[in-house]
């Protein structure tokens, strides 16, 4: 492989992750093989010392998505983090991808039901007083507060599942690196 | 399997290894690399990743050097927290050679089979 084509593969892996990061990475292998030709090396050899680009831009593209999670956990991170996950496309992924959309799946259907309760509550507080209830005034209130905090509670252990999850996901990413990994494995210190 | 072993010694020490050659002499990423890949035979691709994580972890902080040939280089050093880094790595190191050296040794006594 020559030096266009390693570069070529590695900006096409690396297309969707921001122009800046892009750059910085591309360059600093544009520097490798200069800096090896003006050694005497030739691109080719450089090229298979560095192993596969598109793997590594793979790789890269995965860590800036689960970092991304690392940093802020938010819904829009944990997107990001699984469609890094997926990005790696290792073939045992793939199989997990049916058990995980079915979990996924569930995570959402409780979240929803959650909002739902939770709204009717609100509405039995604040409608069910004139609605003239068997439980009279005081039974609609109680009842609506206690509907919502059920539900917030709900909503609060699915976030906590939620986000297990994804750092468990994660976990199981970066164990799938090759190029990346005698670099970005965490150091004990 | 001496493969293995070989492998996960160097993940463990690449860290280490970065710090050392930067406390040396402030350096730019392929000396950086080829000096490691001669001294402990790391694979070279291995040195960029590495060093952005050093740097977002701030270990390390890069400048640009004009060079008479071509683009301008991004040279490393170490920053305050790299060399509180280095300063621990290296004292763990020292302790873990000497314990494993300790293992290594043969029992003094007594070992006439022992080519030594």
């Amino acid at each position: 492989m020559t030096r266009n084509e390693f570069i070529d593969k590695l900006r096409k892996g690396l297309s969707d992750l921001p122009e800046v990061s892009v750059n910085e990475i591309v360059a600093d292998y544009e520097a490798h093989f200069a800096d090896a030709a003006a050694a005497g090396r030739s691109e080719a050899e450089v090229a298979s010392a560095l192993g596969d680009p598109e793997r590594l831009a793979r790789e890269l593209h995965a860590e800036s998505g689960l970092k991304r999670w690392e940093k802020a956990k938010t819904p829009s991170s944990a997107i990001a983090a699984i469609f890094a996950f997926l990005g790696l496309g290792a073939i045992d992924i793939l199989i997990l991808l049916p058990i995980l959309m079915g979990i996924a799946g569930s995570l959402v259907g409780i979240f929803i039901g959650a909002f739902g309760t939770f709204f009717a509550g609100g509405i039995l507080f604040a409608a069910g007083p004139f609605l003239s209830l068997p439980g009279g005034v005081a039974g609609a209130l109680l009842g609506g507060v206690g509907l919502m905090a059920a539900a917030v509670m709900v909503i609060a252990l699915t976030a906590i599942v939620t986000i297990w999850m994804v750092n468990a996901l994660v976990w199981f990413a970066r164990l799938h690196y090759r190029v990346l990994k005698p670099a970005l494995e965490p150091q004990s210190n | 399997m001496p493969e293995i072993i070989d492998v996960q010694l160097k993940k463990g020490v690449l860290v280490l290894c970065v710090l050392a050659v930067l406390a040396r002499k402030e350096s730019y990423a392929y000396e950086i690399a080829s000096n490691l890949s001669d001294a402990i035979g790391m694979g070279e691709g291995t040195i960029y990743p590495l060093m952005r994580r050093m740097q977002s972890d701030g270990w390390v902080e890069t400048y640009l050097v004009e060079s008479s040939s071509g683009p301008s280089r991004k040279y490393y050093r170490l920053t305050e927290a790299g060399h509180a880094a280095l300063k621990a790595q290296r004292s763990e190191w020292r302790t873990f050679v000497v314990a494993v050296d300790a293992l290594l040794e043969p029992v003094s006594q007594g070992d006439q089979n022992d080519p030594k």
